[in-house]
């Protein structure tokens, strides 16, 4: 579990309050950067650089791929500036804008163009990923062999469901979120993610 | 609370409880049922453990040039000439187009363009059994003038009417 699932009321309440002027914070950046501020456009840039990358990189699966679609993200962003409104959160626009070209990206088949070798990228995602140095060539084995299994097992999934779980597992995105993302309705987010984490459950099961 | 089976929102909630996301009310309720329910019980911690599988994947760090090579694109592109920045902003945009409500005008307005213009031919259908068909001939108005007179021919003569005065 990568949270507490009971989460204490004030802490929550604290957790949401924050969130809400992030996102509030957000649409205040966006406007400055449509009147022409670009240091805004670098604030922005930080805050949300990390997740847009490692977002496209869990769906395309490839390094060098996943930076130059976020860098394709950044770039619509900015050249659009001059007709945003803070209609909806900036992050569900920036997620679904990724989420579109990252769509568009695994459907032209471009993943065997850019995947040069599937083994030599997990090996090269493997040592830029551990985290933890003192592991063992033992660990680290087990670690590869896990890592490699969770990422099949994702990569199997069907293109929406896999959106569908990026965003909610890892980018941690309200379910209404993901649905402007994916252009549906909140209905069918909470169908795609039941059936694709009972997919990855029935797939992992031997990992327990 | 019910079976996570057979909640209307179980699944919702399964997911919202291994996320954290489930309020701390909810989620007591939650655990006192998974106590005495086997079934939720072995769900529950099945869903936990892919969510422990699924956090062993951590990315790469972005590179340290991202922000240099995205401001070199970006320098480039507004010094590009105007036509090209807005075939830029037409064929790359944010969000794709709503194509199919273009799409759907232009078939309405088409589908009224073929009404308006062109003569369709009427078809002939046969008429239905038990129906009688009346059938419409093209007759010259000199026949019927002819007609009329052989009729006034045949006819005996009326008496003349007598004088009222």
């Amino acid at each position: 579990m990568s949270k507490d699932p009971q989460p204490s009321d004030k802490y929550g309440v604290q957790k949401d309050m924050e969130a809400i002027a992030a996102l509030e914070r957000d649409a205040e950046l966006m406007l400055r950067v449509r009147e022409g501020d670009d240091t805004s456009f670098a604030l922005l840039l930080d805050r949300h650089r990390a997740p847009v990358v490692h977002f496209l990189y869990r769906m395309v699966q490839n390094d060098a791929v996943s930076e130059e679609l976020a860098q394709e993200v950044f770039l619509r962003v900015y050249r659009s500036r001059a007709t945003y409104e803070p209609t909806a959160k900036f992050t569900t626009w920036l997620f679904r804008i990724a989420t579109h070209l990252a769509l568009n990206w695994i459907r032209d088949g471009k993943r065997e163009k850019g995947q040069e070798s599937l083994s030599a990228d997990v090996l090269d995602g493997v040592e830029r990923q551990v985290p933890d140095k003192q592991l063992t060539v033992e660990q680290e084995l087990v670690y590869e062999v896990k890592l490699k299994e969770v990422r099949e097992a994702i990569g199997m999934l069907p293109e929406k469901q896999r959106a569908a779980v990026m965003m909610h597992k890892y980018e941690e995105l309200e379910y209404s979120q993901i649905a402007k993302a994916l252009n549906c309705s909140e209905s069918a987010v909470k169908s795609l993610l039941f059936r694709a984490y009972e997919t990855l459950r029935a797939r992992l099961a031997h990992m327990a | 609370m019910d079976c996570l089976k057979n909640a209307n929102s179980g699944a919702e909630i399964l997911l919202d409880y291994c996320s954290g996301a489930l309020d701390s009310a909810r989620a007591a309720e939650l655990e006192r049922h998974i106590e005495n329910c086997a079934e939720c019980s072995r769900v529950v911690d099945a869903q936990r453990q892919l969510w422990s599988a699924l956090d062993t994947w951590k990315t790469p760090v972005v590179s340290a040039d991202f922000n240099a090579r995205l401001y070199a694109r970006i320098v480039e592109e507004k010094q590009a000439p105007r036509w090209r920045q807005w075939i830029r902003r037409i064929t790359q945009p944010a969000l794709p187009y709503a194509l199919w409500k273009p799409a759907a005008l232009a078939t309405a307005c088409a589908v009224m363009a073929v009404g308006f213009l062109v003569d369709v031919p009427r078809l002939t259908h046969p008429p239905a059994k038990g129906t009688t068909q009346v059938e419409t001939q093209h007759v010259d108005i000199e026949q019927v003038a002819n007609a009329l007179e052989e009729l006034d021919l045949l006819m005996p003569a009326s008496p003349a009417p007598a004088n009222p005065m």
